[in-house]
């Protein structure tokens, strides 16, 4: 399989940040009670992971290894202030929406385990593609519950109001616990299956060329 | 080692990429800043946005105070509509933090007619700020009646007491101003008092009686702030002239979170009777900050926050009982 498309195919579905390895909890908690939050900090975590990647491949040969964590934190705290700067001058909204998570993303274990189990190891282009398939899984799996949530906790899509009959215990951080809960559940049930099917079907090729090879 | 050995060595390397990676950081940020600062002109045409959905033309009014429990900080008259805005921040939010509002005083005849919009700007500390809904800002317009105060009772789909009182502080607040600007000065009686941090001044009264069999008294009805968790509590405090004692200490609506620490807090004003300015200062070795849980004899209970609410209601009482008995040439005290 091609380098990039596994990579792809590994940061949005089978090390999936937010289902499979159970990353960036905190926000994902605080923020899908709204589908327009979770999308919001999904993107600006794909933004800031996808630049922590290049910069930190970039500076992989020249950072000393014992001051490698040190200096990854520095830089993926001054793109967490940019973030921060850009989303208050150009997407107040958004800025106000987030809220304290926004700073939290400096601690977000993403993006520092991305920095140290990838892009420290990989050349640049890899890098980059790592950091858009994690943000990329991180924004749809947030999304996908954000849409769960609101529309069952508050009736709403994105802020537009659908129907009357809420469930508001969906809209608060316990409601999105269980959600999270399940979602991981009916995910991993999911590529299980798909994984099962797929070893099947190797299985099967690989008896066909060994009766082949046998006749 | 030799000074060749450490300049080629492990920890100098160390030293230069740490100090380059922040130097390098700090330029960009500072860059960024200087780039992207939103300044306070782009806020207020944010907020106008807001509140009028298109720009508007307004009037810069000399800010002043006249509500103790709120700071007025900008202050606009509309001339489109001849309506106010005032950008208010109220005290006495939870953990004494605060709450800035943008509030649109409307005017007919002359006079207030209602609060047009509130507008929640920016907070300090007020953690559950989100949970104070649409429906719960759009109530000020709706409950709007002449003379009277907000207070948190009154505004419900908002479930944080004390950062709800700090709205309704903040509007209180503009509504005081307006109110002024219009020749209608509400002073504050006790904004010359001493202790009022803690206090909700506007929504607290004294009576002075005279006619006390036991002995001339002031008695205060005094709504202190919460703090931490615990919410506004009333408490009617008679202090006796002669001494500056506390006789008694009743109170009369509780801002607890469970009716247990109510209980606790109520038992806890047993501490403050008999006792004057001194003796309740000293109940916290003279300091009159909140001294953390669980600190001193009498918070030791479990209700040391409402406590402390009280604890300020007291040292209000005790601290300004002189001020509220009338010179001899004068009739009555009631405020």
């Amino acid at each position: 399989m091609n380098k990039y498309k596994k990579i792809t195919l590994d940061g949005i579905i089978f090390q999936n940040p937010t289902f499979i390895l159970v990353l960036g909890t905190c926000p994902t908690l605080g923020l899908i009670s709204s589908a327009f939050s979770a999308m919001g900090m999904g993107l600006t975590v794909l933004v800031i992971l996808t630049l922590s990647n290049v910069i930190i491949s970039l500076l992989r040969k020249l950072i000393p290894n014992e001051v490698r964590i040190p200096c990854y934190i520095v830089i993926i705290a001054t793109l967490v202030t940019f973030a921060r700067m850009f989303l208050d001058k150009f997407i107040p909204d958004l800025y106000e929406g987030l809220g304290g998570f926004l700073a939290l993303i400096v601690v977000n274990c993403i993006i520092l385990g991305r920095a140290e189990a990838f892009a420290n190891k990989h050349t640049v282009a890899e890098s980059a593609v790592d950091g858009i398939a994690q943000g990329l899984g991180f924004t749809l799996a947030l999304t996908a519950m954000g849409i769960i949530c609101e529309f069952f906790g508050k009736g709403s899509l994105f802020g537009l109001q659908i129907m009357n009959f809420k469930i508001g215990m969906l809209a608060t951080p316990a409601g999105a616990f269980l959600v999270y809960g399940l979602s991981i559940a009916v995910f991993v049930y999911v590529v299980d299956c798909f994984e099962r099917a797929r070893r099947v079907k190797a299985n099967k090729l690989a008896r066909e060329n060994l009766l082949k090879e046998a006749v | 080692m030799t000074v060749k050995q450490f300049f080629k060595g492990t920890a100098f390397k160390c030293l230069i990429s740490l100090l380059c990676v922040l130097l390098v950081c700090g330029v960009f940020l500072t860059v960024m800043n200087s780039l992207l600062a939103v300044s306070a002109e782009e806020r207020f045409e944010r907020a106008i946005g807001k509140i009028y959905g298109k720009p508007v033309r307004t009037e810069v009014l000399a800010v002043e105070n006249y509500n103790t429990n709120a700071n007025i900080e900008e202050a606009y008259k509309i001339r489109d509509d001849g309506n106010y805005l005032i950008k208010s921040k109220g005290f006495g939010g939870f953990d004494n933090g605060t709450v800035t509002c943008w509030v649109v005083v409307e005017l007919s005849g002359g006079s207030i007619s209602g609060i047009g919009k509130v507008l929640i700007d920016s907070n300090e500390r007020q953690s559950y700020i989100d949970r104070v809904s649409a429906s719960a800002l759009n109530q000020f317009g709706e409950l709007y009646e002449s003379g009277i105060y907000y207070t948190q009772d009154l505004i419900t789909n908002a479930t944080v007491a004390n950062t709800k009182t700090a709205i309704c502080n903040a509007v209180n607040g503009a509504v005081d101003f307006v109110n002024a600007k219009l020749g209608n000065v509400t002073e504050d009686p006790y904004k010359d008092f001493d202790y009022i941090a803690n206090i909700q001044t506007v929504l607290s009264s004294h009576i002075y009686n005279a006619e006390d069999p036991v002995g001339e008294s002031v008695i205060f009805t005094v709504v202190s702030s919460g703090y931490g968790h615990a919410s506004n509590f009333t408490s009617e405090i008679t202090v006796n002239v002669s001494d500056g004692t506390i006789r008694t200490f009743e109170v009369t609506a509780c801002g607890s979170t469970g009716s247990s620490f109510d209980t606790t807090a109520k038992n806890n004003v047993a501490a403050f009777i008999g006792k004057d300015l001194d003796g309740i200062l000293a109940i916290l070795g003279g300091n009159t900050a909140y001294p953390g849980n669980g600190s001193g004899a009498w918070l030791e209970a479990g209700a040391s926050e409402s406590t402390y609410s009280l604890y300020n209601a007291a040292l209000f009482a005790t601290a300004n009982y002189e001020k509220c008995v009338p010179a001899p040439d004068e009739e009555g005290g009631e405020e």
